[in-house]
């Protein structure tokens, strides 16, 4: 619970997005950074807890830490980062940003996935469903129905080159795998897509493919899929908790609906996280004295830090506030 | 009819003074910090108010407020453009006390830090929310490609914010105007020193032009 409001006492845990718009229980909006276990340790450890995710996200994105040693480079990619921002929203910059780390992490995924798919051997099929349905974006569509269809559809890039008959082999090796899963993804493009579909299944939990889209991923190449997973779902694995996913496995309905919220398109739980954590990493307190700032979220988010206080508090002018101060 | 467009016209040239009176553009003064653009600030406001707009140092970070020279009123070519000059806090992507504890002491250090840091907040919020235009400076004695350079002149054209670029420190010998000029070979760029009022003229040529 590193966030509290000073006025209330109410915490709001790392990445909560409640505070943005004042406390809900009293209005104010002077808060309290208070890292729990890690506060003690010091530079290292408050970073770590607050950006967790973030801490990817930074690396992607962003203007924290990296700054001016590679100009080239990071300033290219920071300039079309920007560009697409602008032009695209906050939601499409989560994705952008998110991508790069994402990818690598997205590949270790892919065996477990595939095989949930056609094994059917995991818990649910809602979890089958999730899997397309990240591709698709994640809509509402609600069949159970096509489940059985799905597994091919989720198969590997290289399974679908092959006669159905190696399928099945695979798919043995892929229950075998999925157990493994965690420790694969380093091995091949085709493990990355595992990575995926299993945060999908966790999504799945709480949404469908529409049916029109499931024949057409079929048909085609599953790497379309997964890379449009990719931006959605990547989140999560770049994110590096993969804590997250668990949890999202065991509740899966509410996380589902957690992530919608905030992009408004596609839900991913990993996504929300990281936009969470970037919308808190405007300004990293490294130690007193010591601040690494996002620019990007410094000026993307509405409301903005006003007063950094002594032992980790500060202030946030809400939008509401900031048009009274405009106004004096 | 032709009573009534005459009325009409009058009217509208009314309307166009009232508001060209009433809202001047503001134009904020960007860039990394200690790039001049106090210096600059000062310089534009003494050259046409006789004020100054706030304090200069060779530490970085001493302007940690954006503070604002309203109706400052440039006079080109028998036309006069009035603007409001926003000078921000220098935008850096870290701050770090100890930068400044060869100045003062660490606690002051620290305070400024803070405040500094408050400043970029506050110098971002500004270009989302409240600018028409920028000048953005630079030392021109300093290599322009930077993540913050690149980062803030792209944010400045996605919003299709009018911009200049303003090579300053041009009386230091590493100063290269060229330098900037191939990194933004998209804007404007205008070699000057505020410090010594070298090639103003040119300086309120182009903010005439670009911001008028």
């Amino acid at each position: 619970m590193p966030h509290q409001c000073t006025n209330c006492g109410r915490q709001f845990a790392d990445g909560s997005k409640e505070m943005l718009s004042g406390c809900p229980d009293c209005g104010g909006n002077k808060f309290q950074f208070a890292p729990t276990t890690t506060a003690a340790t010091d530079s290292s450890a408050p970073t770590e807890a607050e950006t967790d995710g973030s801490g990817a996200v930074d690396a992607g994105s962003s203007p924290d830490s990296s700054d001016t040693e590679s100009p080239d480079g990071v300033a290219t990619r920071a300039a079309e980062t920007v560009r697409n921002l602008m032009s695209a929203g906050s939601a499409d910059d989560a994705e952008s940003d998110g991508a790069d780390h994402r990818r690598p992490a997205d590949t270790e995924p892919t065996a477990d996935t595939e095989p949930t798919a056609d094994d059917g051997s995991w818990p649910s099929s809602g979890a089958a469903e999730t899997d397309g349905s990240e591709p698709a974006t994640g809509n509402d569509a609600g069949s159970a129905g096509e489940f059985d269809e799905w597994p091919e559809t989720a198969r590997r890039p290289a399974d679908r080159s092959d006669p159905p008959a190696d399928r099945t082999v695979d798919d043995t090796d892929r229950a075998d795998q999925s157990s493994d899963g965690s420790s694969r993804p380093t091995e091949g493009p085709t493990t990355t897509y595992a990575d995926d579909e299993n945060t999908a299944q966790a999504d799945a939990r709480s949404e469908v493919v529409p049916t029109d889209e499931l024949p057409a991923h079929e048909g085609d190449e599953p790497r379309l899929e997964t890379e449009s997973g990719d931006e959605s779902h990547p989140g999560t694995d770049a994110t590096g908790d993969s804590s997250p996913v668990t949890d999202a496995a065991d509740a899966p309905p509410d996380h589902g609906r957690v992530v919608q919220e905030p992009s408004g398109q596609r839900p991913s739980i990993e996504e929300l996280r990281a936009e969470l954590n970037e919308q808190f990493e405007s300004i990293k307190i490294v130690r007193p004295g010591q601040y690494e700032l996002n620019l990007m979220e410094l000026y993307n988010r509405e409301e903005y830090i006003i007063s950094l206080q002594e032992d980790g508090r500060y202030v946030i002018d809400v939008p509401d506030s900031w048009r009274d101060a405009d106004d004096e | 009819m032709g009573l009534f467009t005459e009325l009409k016209d009058s009217i509208s040239r009314a309307t166009d003074r009232l508001f060209s009176e009433q809202e001047p553009k503001r134009i904020g003064i960007y860039g990394p910090p200690n790039a001049g653009k106090t210096t600059l600030a000062n310089r534009i406001a003494r050259d046409w108010t006789g004020d100054a707009v706030g304090a200069e140092s060779h530490v970085p970070h001493e302007t940690r407020r954006a503070r604002r020279k309203e109706n400052v009123e440039i006079e080109r070519d028998g036309k006069t453009v009035t603007i409001d000059i926003v000078d921000t806090p220098g935008v850096t992507t870290k701050v770090d006390y100890e930068e400044f504890t060869d100045d003062m002491d660490e606690e002051d250090a620290i305070r400024r830090s803070r405040e500094a840091t408050e400043g970029v907040a506050e110098a971002m919020h500004w270009l989302r929310e409240d600018v028409d235009g920028v000048i953005y400076v630079l030392d021109s004695a300093e290599d322009p490609i930077t993540q913050v350079n690149t980062m803030l002149i792209g944010i400045i054209e996605s919003r299709d914010l009018p911009v200049l670029i303003f090579a300053n420190k041009t009386d230091l010998d590493d100063s290269s105007v060229k330098r900037i000029e191939d990194a933004f070979p998209q804007h404007k760029t205008v070699p000057l020193s505020a410090k010594e009022g070298d090639n103003m003229d040119e300086v309120y040529d182009n903010i005439a032009e670009y911001f008028g």
